[in-house]
Formats: structure tokens, C-alpha cells, sequence
């Protein structure tokens, strides 16, 4: 009876209950577009920045990183990696090497960054200088005598590919040690920063060249199935006790970008907040409209037995309705624009200032939509909530109309 | 209690504050209502007769006196005692707006018994019955802006004797309906007091309904001017 009589006094009032339908469902819409967004931006951040050297997860020897040394390392041999592989949400552990040095040519000299990477076991999808290269080739080994070199780098100092540079760096004794190679790739990530800091060199000859044992390397990189597994995977490491190492995740070692994430995170919580609020101002406004110009109705109903309590269950009983069918059109609004993000994306790449960054990770130029279950059944539930919450107020006013009045008020 | 007065009014006086203004709307009114009566409240507008019946319906509180309803005093009773009492004892029909409009004549005549809970298929078997004793055959699928006055007057009274209650309380019943539909609906009121034993109380302006009425109590400005009883 309750069920029939919420829902055809919202029939009755079809226009009105429609449009306050679809402000819930613009309300699902924003925020779950601007949720989808957000999940994307923070996702993509996060994988570009575990694919420009430390992964989702580093190990790292202890201490490195309190004060980051280049003779601080480990023993990083295919045992530890293979245990490593084999924990769960981990899809690869690669070893790497980071040093500080400079970079020379006969006429000029820049300070920069190098990376000693296995080319056996990097890939374009864990390794974001790979995946930008914009000429050539990787060396193919890791003792060739090889380098891979940013564009701007290679613009200071008039490098080409096959061109020659010196390399110097300190060894584990301190010593000032140099070295020579090829440039056999140039890459282009969009980030003036890095392409005019970094050079990628071979694993075996870095190793050599600083006085590292074999199978020693200053990090190993750990990419998950999901970033947002990292503290699990974190613990999971360090249960296996590697000896003279410590575990990060992503955001310990990359606290800038975490921080970042933070904060626009918790804005996007009192942006859907606000949000949330217009929806729940438009709905209590409905229907404590509603309720007011259903006095009379109202009186007859408390007249014939009704306790107030039908009357307050009944209101309630049509912000549930309302809420509901605004979550299904939100569904249906929303549906369109999930799947063209989610599969093509917007491309806003004209938009953006050549070499966007943020904390030296470029961003992706395309909108896209990320959207996890339990954002979705969270949004859903607090809109859904938030339309029950705005009937309160004028159930209960409902349950406290004076029949008598009620009904002379006609 | 069976022997007493179902409905006993004493001393009531009922004072509505406008503002500043004290309104006496009923001055120490006394009045016993026996079961089975068919009493009609008369007096000019303003009189107080449709305060009368919202107190007695416990739609109201008086400022002063006693009311009792079937030998309950209805100032002992909580608020959903008072409702409670309002579904399953008291039948309610207004002068005009009755109906729940969303509801059709079936389903309003319906309402009541759902809020008792009585199941479904004893609520069916009561209601057409009941519709058809006040001639509604044929239109239970009708909203009441489908209905004339007279027809939607009928779904009230049906409404209210579906429960079957100790008392009906009508507040001007006629007062929207054609002089001929005005009484047929007094045939049917008269037919229900007399085959169900149900008393009624209701109030008019009307010299035509006041002449059917077994009992005609009289009002002048809250107070008790007359009180007739015929046969
Ligand atoms: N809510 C109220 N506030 C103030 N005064 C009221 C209120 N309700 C009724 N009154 C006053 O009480 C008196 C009695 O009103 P009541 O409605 O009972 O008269 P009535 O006999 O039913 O009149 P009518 O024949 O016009 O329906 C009137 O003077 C009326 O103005
Ligand atoms: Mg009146």
C-alpha cells in the first residue's frame, strides 16, 4: 500500500519528480566523471613514475634512502628476484643502478643522472625511457658499450647517434672513475628535466666501471598488477628478510607526487561533498514542497488512522523512489561517456603546454576514466544516502502536521 | 460501558488564540450520544459544529471538559492510542476532499483496512461488498476526479463503514451534493445506521437532512441551544 501510494503521488507529479531524478543523476554523473578522471590522472602518474626507475615498490639497500649513496647496494642475484616475481600482485623485479655523474664530450660537460639497466630484462612497459624513444635503438647487451641519451642532452652536447661521450662517476672507494660509449638510442619524454638529465647505460659495464660485485645493484624495481597494492606487496617483501635491504613503496620514496595525490584527493572528497550537497538542497526542496501542498491530503489520511509515523515513512518512501531513479539515469547518462573514456579517451594534448609535468613525471595528455568498484558503490551509496537523508527533514515535518489544521486549510 | 452513552461530551469549551484574540469556539458544551442514534448537529456558520466533531474524533483537544468514547476518556489516551482508536472505532467523512486522489474508489475504500492489516483477500470481499451497498458497482477502478461529488461522498461513507466502527462522523456530507444526490445519500446513511447499528453523528445547515435525523442538536455560538429528539 505504502510502496503504491509513494509511487504514484510521484507519478502524479511526473514533471517535477523527473527533474529531480536527474539532478541526483547529474550529481552521480559529476562526480563519478570527475572520480573516473581523477583515478586515471593519479593512476597514470603513478605507473609513469614507477616506470622512470624506482617502481611501485623499491628495494633498496639500507639506509639509501635517508642518504641515497652510489656505494650503498645489495646482492640483487636471480634467487631474490625470483622470489620476489613470485609473490602475489608482483608481475616483475628488475635490478637497476642509479648514480649521480657527469657527462662529457670533447667541447662540453653536463651533470646528470645515469641508470644502469639489464637490457634483457627491460621492456617498454616498465621503463618509460624506452617507451619514448624517439631514435635508434637500446644497446643490446648489458655489457656493450652502449648508452641511451635524453634529446635535450643530446642537443648540449651536439650528440648523434653512434657519436661518442665520456661518462665519470664515483666508485665504491670514492674514486673518480670514467668510462666511454656509443650513443645508440635518444629518447623524448616530454619533460625538460629528464631529457636533459638522464642517460641509461648498460648494467655490466656500470657495475664494473663502480666496483660493484656481480649481481649487486642499487634498486631493485618492483611493478605491480596494481599500484594500489603497494603496501601489501611492501610487506610481503620485507617478510622474506633480504639481507642489508629495506622496502619502499611508491609513495615513501616518491612523497612529492604522493603528497600531490593527497591533496588533490582530499579536495576531490569536499568537491563531491558539495556536490552532494546541491543534490540533497534540490530533492529536500522538492519534496518538502510536496509535503506542504499535501496538507490537506495529509489530514484526511491522519483523520482515517494513519499514525503519523505511516505518513513519515511514506515521504521517505518517495525520496527513496526519487533516489533510485535518479542513481538508474545516472547509470544511463553516465554510461555514454564511461565508455568513450575509458576506451578512446579525449585527447586534450592541444590544450596542454609542451612538456606538461608535475614533479618531473609527464602527464598523460588524454582524459581517460579509471573507475574501481568500491568508488563506484561508494559514490552510488552516498548519493543514494544523501537523497534519503534530504527526506528526513520533511517526513518528519509530514508526521508532525496537525490534522485539524490540515484540513481546514483547504 | 455497553450501557452508557458511546459518546459523552461535558463541559467541553474549546478557545482557539488568534494572535491576541481569544476565539470561544465551544462554551461549556454537554451533549451523551447513544449507540445506534442517528443525531444531526444544526447551527447557523460559525456555531462550532465542526470543532465539535474534530474533538469527539480526536482530531482536536478541548481546552476544558471531558470527552469520552466509548467510555474511554480520550485525554488518557497517547498519541497512537489516539490513532489507532481513529482506524478501527471511528469512520470520518468531510464535507468535500475526501479521498486520497491517487488512490481509486476501490483503493481508498481499501486504505483503512490495510492500515488494520487485515489480509488481502478479506479486504477484497469486505469492500466490494461495501461498495456496492452504497451503489458504486462498476466504478472501483475510477479516481475520485473520475467521480461526481455524490460518487465521491459514497467512496467517503464506504470508507468509513468498511472498518465497520462504532461511530461515523459526517461534518456537512451534503453540503457539495445536488438536493436529489443529497438524499440518496442519506438513504444510504439511514439504510447503514439501521442494518449495522452504527451511529452517526453529523452536522448541517440543510432543512432537508435535519428532518431525516432522529436527533437534532442545536448550537448558537458554542453553546447548546436545543436538543430534539423525533418518533
Ligand atoms: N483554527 C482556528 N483558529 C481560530 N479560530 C477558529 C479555528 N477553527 C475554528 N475557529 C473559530 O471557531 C468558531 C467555530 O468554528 P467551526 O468551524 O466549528 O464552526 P461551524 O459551525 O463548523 O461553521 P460552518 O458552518 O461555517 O462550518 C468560529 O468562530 C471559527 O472562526
Ligand atoms: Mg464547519
Amino acid at each position: 500500500m505504502m510502496w503504491r501510494l509513494a509511487w504514484r503521488n510521484l507519478l502524479r507529479r511526473r514533471r517535477r519528480t523527473l527533474l529531480t531524478a536527474l539532478s541526483v543523476a547529474t550529481g552521480l554523473w559529476v562526480t563519478l566523471l570527475f572520480t573516473g578522471i581523477a583515478n586515471h590522472n593519479w593512476d597514470n602518474m603513478v605507473n609513469t613514475s614507477a616506470k622512470m626507475g624506482l617502481g611501485h615498490v623499491t628495494i633498496e639497500p639500507a639506509g639509501y634512502l635517508q642518504s641515497p649513496s652510489a656505494n650503498k647496494r645489495f646482492t640483487a642475484d636471480a634467487k631474490l628476484l625470483s622470489i620476489t616475481e613470485a609473490l602475489p600482485n608482483v608481475t616483475r623485479a628488475i635490478p637497476r643502478i642509479m648514480a649521480e655523474g657527469m657527462i662529457a664530450t670533447a667541447t662540453k660537460s653536463v651533470g646528470g643522472s645515469i641508470i644502469g639497466i639489464d637490457p634483457a630484462r627491460e621492456t617498454a612497459e616498465h621503463n618509460f625511457f624506452l617507451r619514448s624513444l624517439a631514435t635508434g635503438r637500446l644497446f643490446h647487451t648489458a655489457d656493450e658499450p652502449g648508452v641511451m641519451v635524453g634529446i635535450r642532452l643530446a642537443e648540449k652536447l651536439n650528440l648523434k647517434l653512434g657519436k661518442k661521450l665520456v661518462y665519470t662517476a664515483a666508485d665504491v672507494h670514492g674514486n673518480i672513475v670514467s668510462d666511454l660509449a656509443r650513443v645508440t638510442g635518444i629518447f623524448q619524454t616530454g619533460v625538460e628535466a629528464v631529457d636533459g638529465g638522464v642517460i641509461l647505460l648498460p648494467l655490466e659495464k656500470l657495475r664494473h666501471m663502480l666496483g660493484y660485485s656481480d649481481n649487486e645493484a642499487t634498486l631493485v624495481a618492483v611493478f605491480l598488477n596494481d599500484q594500489r597494492r603497494a603496501s601489501e606487496v611492501r610487506t610481503a617483501i620485507i617478510a622474506q628478510a633480504f639481507p642489508g635491504t629495506e622496502t619502499w613503496t611508491w609513495s615513501e620514496t616518491q612523497t612529492e607526487i604522493a603528497g600531490m595525490i593527497t591533496i588533490d584527493h582530499i579536495s576531490h572528497l569536499f568537491f563531491q561533498f558539495f556536490i552532494g550537497l546541491l543534490v540533497a538542497a534540490g530533492i529536500l526542496d522538492t519534496i518538502l514542497m510536496s509535503v506542504l501542498e499535501r496538507k490537506r491530503e495529509f489530514g484526511v489520511m491522519l483523520a482515517v488512522g494513519s499514525s503519523p509515523l505511516f505518513l513519515f515513512r511514506l515521504v521517505l518512501t518517495e525520496s527513496f523512489f526519487i533516489g533510485l531513479l535518479g542513481l538508474m539515469l545516472g547509470v544511463v547518462v553516465n554510461s555514454p561517456f564511461y565508455i568513450y573514456l575509458s576506451r578512446w579517451g579525449y585527447n586534450l594534448g592541444s590544450l596542454l603546454p609542451e612538456g606538461y609535468d608535475l614533479s618531473r613525471v609527464p602527464l598523460d595528455p588524454v582524459m581517460r576514466v579509471i573507475y574501481y568498484p568500491a568508488d563506484v558503490a561508494g559514490i552510488a551509496a552516498a548519493i543514494f544516502g544523501l537523497a534519503l537523508l534530504a527526506g528526513l527533514y520533511p517526513a518528519w515535518k509530514a508526521s508532525r502536521l496537525p490534522p485539524v489544521e490540515s484540513i481546514r486549510s483547504a | 460501558m455497553d450501557n452508557g452513552p458511546i459518546i459523552k461530551l461535558e463541559n467541553v469549551t474549546k478557545v482557539y488564540h488568534q494572535g491576541k484574540i481569544n476565539v470561544t469556539a465551544i462554551d461549556g458544551f454537554s451533549v451523551a450520544v447513544d449507540k445506534g442514534d442517528f443525531t444531526a448537529l444544526c447551527g447557523p456558520s460559525g456555531s462550532g459544529k465542526t470543532t465539535i466533531l474534530n474533538i469527539v474524533g480526536a482530531l482536536d483537544v478541548p481546552t476544558a471538559g471531558r470527552v469520552t468514547l466509548e467510555g474511554n476518556d480520550l485525554a488518557d489516551l497517547s498519541r497512537t492510542a489516539l490513532s489507532t482508536m481513529r482506524r478501527d472505532r471511528i469512520g470520518f467523512v468531510f464535507q468535500a476532499y475526501n479521498l486520497i486522489p491517487v488512490l481509486t474508489a476501490y483503493e481508498n475504500a481499501e486504505f483503512v483496512l490495510a492500515l488494520q492489516g487485515m489480509p488481502e483477500r478479506e479486504r477484497r470481499a469486505r469492500v466490494m461488498e461495501m461498495l456496492k451497498e452504497v451503489g458504486l458497482e462498476g466504478l472501483e477502478n475510477r479516481r475520485p476526479e473520475e467521480l461526481s461529488g455524490g460518487q465521491q461522498q459514497r467512496v467517503a461513507i464506504a470508507r468509513a463503514m468498511v472498518t465497520q466502527p462504532a461511530v461515523i462522523l459526517a461534518d456537512e456530507p451534503t453540503a457539495n451534493l445536488d438536493s436529489a444526490t443529497a438524499a440518496s445519500l442519506l438513504s444510504i446513511m439511514e439504510h447503514l445506521n439501521i442494518s449495522h447499528g452504527i451511529t452517526f453523528l453529523f452536522s448541517t445547515h440543510d432543512q432537508r437532512v435535519m428532518d431525516r435525523a432522529r436527533r437534532i442538536i442545536t448550537l448558537r455560538d458554542g453553546k447548546l441551544a436545543g436538543d430534539e429528539r423525533k418518533g
